[in-house]
């Protein structure tokens, strides 16, 4: 029973995960369209909001999140990423939001300490 | 709007002993949509199959080895170098197209990986992230913030372009304590 509990604090928990992101998202971005000499300053704060929230969590973690937005024209683009860690503890979760004029890809990764 | 969606697919893989990760084939993906007001929030996340069947992390106590931090660091100018290397032998000349994209970001993370792995640092943990997009002069910004230990963690990127698509590979280095 312990052991349970001890997991549950200490696992990356998705669902949480992606609801901070979504939540630091709406609050940046939300509902501006893409300015080209704002964009840095908003892919900057949804990162850091969304760190500090991380952080907030309190649990035995490293993190990593990044954050790609891109305009809407029509171009294509493919991510991916392969990580080297222990699959038991460690975890990442993608969120993808748009609005009319932007797309955002957020990605977090949890690394167990 | 859904085709530009399908466009921007993310995969990702995970090394397990016990299941030979491959693309996209044997990989269960999870996807929850909201809307509120005119945007649309997508949430992915792959759930690697043998992940809940293991045993609930028993609390391992390891001994102590009284290593206060890493003895081998990573070697920031290789990895550029390795991933500047790789990006460059698998985009010159090429154009970008959907389908090969796919298949091109995987395989080039996959190889990143492997080459940083081949430099044999212990007690690393690497994240590997690879972006191939096509360039319609549209604008784009890649930020990224990291909530670690800023002694021994650390990280290299690399970004490519030619007449048709761009590509930009991160690696990060995270110690494992």
């Amino acid at each position: 029973m312990d052991e349970y509990q001890a997991e549950e604090e200490t696992a990356f928990v998705v669902e949480e995960v992606s609801k901070i992101i979504k939540e630091s998202v709406e609050a940046a971005i939300g509902g501006n369209a893409y300015q080209h000499s704002r964009v840095n300053q908003w892919s900057t704060s949804v990162v850091e909001q969304c760190l500090s929230q991380l952080s907030k969590l309190g649990k035995p973690f490293k993190y990593i999140v990044t954050c790609i937005i891109t305009q809407k024209n029509g171009a294509g683009l493919q991510t991916a990423s392969t990580c080297f860690w222990d699959n038991s503890s460690d975890g990442s979760c993608a969120v993808r939001w748009e609005n009319k004029s932007m797309y955002c890809i957020v990605n977090v990764f949890g690394l167990a300490l | 709007m859904s085709d530009l969606l399908k466009d921007k697919s993310q995969r990702r893989e995970k090394r397990a002993g016990k299941l030979p990760s491959e693309g996209s084939h044997g990989v269960r993906g999870k996807e929850t949509t909201g809307k509120t007001k005119d945007s649309i929030s997508t949430v992915s996340y792959i759930d690697e199959l043998a992940h809940h069947d293991d045993n609930p992390r028993m609390a391992v106590t390891m001994e102590n080895t009284y290593q206060m931090g890493p003895y081998k660091r990573i070697p920031i100018p290789a990895v550029t170098d390795i991933l500047k290397d790789v990006l460059t032998s698998y985009l010159q000349e090429e154009e970008y197209e959907g389908e090969w994209s796919q298949k091109m970001t995987k395989t080039i993370s996959e190889v990143i990986r492997a080459r940083v792995k081949d430099l044999m640092i212990p007690r690393y943990k690497i994240v590997v992230l690879v972006h191939i997009g096509q360039l319609t002069g549209q604008s784009m910004q890649i930020s990224s913030r990291c909530l670690w230990d800023a002694a021994n963690d650390t990280f290299a990127s690399y970004s490519f372009k030619n007449s048709s698509l761009f590509g930009v590979a991160t690696v990060y280095a995270v110690y494992f304590e």
